[in-house]
């Protein structure tokens, strides 16, 4: 039972308005940071900048997005009850 | 999305194509940088010694010793992805055969913008010989200083900062 819960801790499933939610996030996240960078190292003139808004909005995204939090799971799928059939009695 | 690792892998691949289209941009944009700088390049009459041939024992081989001064302010090359400057002097000259050479006979590295502006006197780093062992039947030469803007992302670009007005003669002396 304990390995059960370890497994399901691990592979941290998220409903299908999640997945959804997570794959709009991640694009618009990543496009926006992408091109944020380049601007802000083109006016600055490094790339040290640009790499480093690459690379620490990449580790927020990771934060945000990686881990199942409750935002994901707030429409579970509702099952049709079981129906009630002449074997099963 | 469902699992952990199916976010980890649908984010990774989608950061390397955004990696890759920033990469792109960072090495089109050096072409916005379209600084020519030039400078000054003197050199006075090149002194050509007969000297012993490393190779052959018996062989006479001519050395050219070139003296210069370089003054040329190249910061205006340095942008943000410029990773360091390749600087070198060459000799060009067309010898017997009517053949145009070049001879890099002095070069440097600029890593930093703080170094870019060269005020340099000196003499060749490389030895300048003719491939056919003697200079004479080579009236004179011209030299210029060129560059090499070498970027961290995209291509090498070349350019030349200092070109001699006139031909500079070769003068050959007997006794060193």
């Amino acid at each position: 039972m304990s390995g059960n819960v370890l497994q399901e801790y691990l592979e941290g499933k998220i409903d299908f308005a999640g997945q959804k939610l997570v794959d709009d996030i991640v694009r618009i996240w990543l496009i926006a940071a992408t091109a944020i960078s380049f601007v802000a190292g083109f006016a600055l003139q490094s790339l040290l900048v640009t790499f480093s808004i690459l690379g620490l909005s990449t580790v927020a995204l990771l934060v945000v997005v990686i881990p199942p939090w409750p935002m994901f799971n707030r429409h579970p799928v509702k099952w049709l009850p079981v129906a009630e059939t002449k074997k099963s009695k | 999305m469902h699992s952990i690792f199916t976010r980890v892998n649908n984010i990774s691949a989608f950061l390397s194509s955004c990696t890759m289209a920033l990469l792109a941009c960072i090495a089109l944009s050096s072409f916005l940088f379209t600084a020519d700088p030039k400078g000054n390049l003197s050199i006075s009459p090149v002194r050509v010694f007969p000297s012993k041939t490393n190779r052959y024992p018996r062989r006479k081989q001519e050395m050219g010793f070139v003296n210069f001064n370089i003054s040329a302010d190249l910061t205006p090359l340095f942008h943000w992805n410029t990773k360091q400057l390749f600087l070198y002097l060459e000799a060009e000259y067309q010898n017997t055969q009517g053949v145009n050479n070049t001879v890099v006979v002095w070069d440097r590295i600029v890593r930093r913008k703080e170094d870019a502006v060269i005020n340099f006197a000196g003499k060749n780093k490389y030895a300048f010989r003719e491939i056919s062992s003697s200079f004479k039947k080579v009236p004179s030469s011209h030299y210029s200083l060129k560059y090499n803007v070498m970027p961290y992302v995209g291509v090498l670009t070349y350019g030349e900062a200092a070109r001699t007005a006139e031909a500079v003669d070769f003068v050959w002396e007997e006794h060193v």
